[in-house]
């Protein structure tokens, strides 16, 4: 195995950490947490990428870094919205959230 | 550091940290836990990036995660919770399908990875320095570099709206 396919497993299980929390876990900002889990597992790999896959020039390091501009904007707003939706309802958890049911 | 290398002490180490406190952000029940766990999981990160060779987004991650989103998010924390549970790790109805889906992805990605040669065996690159990388942010990508930057003063415009009180208009 190349060095990188470590670096990617190690992403790929990460990446399926997160995604375990996003779907099991109720609390809205658990799933949030687990959210910014995945990005970090996504930037993981790119990072790797960059550094062994020759002529990436350092632009998968680059991606990674717009990933984490998004992920911070994504975090704001997503709790912003918890705190708005926790005023209205007393309530961080994602069962309770249920107006919209059709 | 020698270009493409990869030092197995360290990498196991790092793995194994970033594993360890993933897994603990998603199985304690105490949110506070969870949250202690994530930036401990984001630090294992900044030290698997510094091991790529990429310095710069190590630095970054530390200063972004670990300490702009990990507070924000704890504050969230402080505002919403009243719920002091035990240490305990956290189990209900869906945990079950949950982990069997995230299973079957993990095997599925684990079988893509190690069967599939991503490189060919001794390609070797290394990480570009500070240098170079801020000379392709500020020449090549330097649109999506100003777009990135007012999406996130929307983003923050947007959650500040977002966040207040209703009578404050």
């Amino acid at each position: 195995m190349h060095a990188v396919d470590w670096w990617l497993l190690l992403s790929a299980l990460l990446f399926c950490i997160g995604a375990y929390g996003v779907l099991a876990r109720r609390n809205v900002i658990l799933v949030i947490m687990c959210l910014e889990l995945m990005l970090n597992a996504v930037n993981l790999a790119l990072v790797a990428l960059s550094n062994f896959l020759p002529g990436a020039q350092g632009r998968g390091s680059l991606f990674a870094l717009f990933v984490i501009t998004i992920a911070a904007a994504e975090v704001t707003v997503g709790l912003g919205i918890v705190i708005s939706n926790y005023r209205n309802r007393r309530s961080v958890q994602a069962d309770d959230y249920d107006e919209m049911k059709g | 550091m020698p270009g493409g290398d990869f030092h197995p002490v360290f990498f196991v180490i790092v793995a194994a940290w970033i594993l360890v406190a993933g897994i603990g952000v998603v199985a304690f029940r105490n949110i506070v836990h969870s949250a202690v766990s994530m930036i401990f999981c984001f630090l294992g990160v900044a030290f698997a990036f510094a091991l790529l060779n990429s310095e710069l987004l190590a630095i970054i991650q530390i200063l972004i995660y670990v300490g702009a989103i990990s507070v924000v998010i704890i504050f969230a924390i402080m505002l919403t919770q009243q719920q002091t549970g035990g240490f305990k790790l956290f189990f209900n109805r869906q945990s079950i399908w949950a982990l069997a889906a995230s299973l079957a992805v993990a095997v599925l990605l684990t079988i893509f990875v190690v069967s599939s040669k991503v490189l060919p065996k001794g390609t070797t690159a290394h990480n570009p320095n500070v240098h170079s990388l801020s000379s392709l942010l500020f020449n090549r990508y330097v649109f999506p570099f100003e777009l990135i930057s007012l999406v996130l003063l929307a983003a923050m415009v947007g959650a500040i709206v977002l966040a207040r009180k209703e009578d404050d208009r």
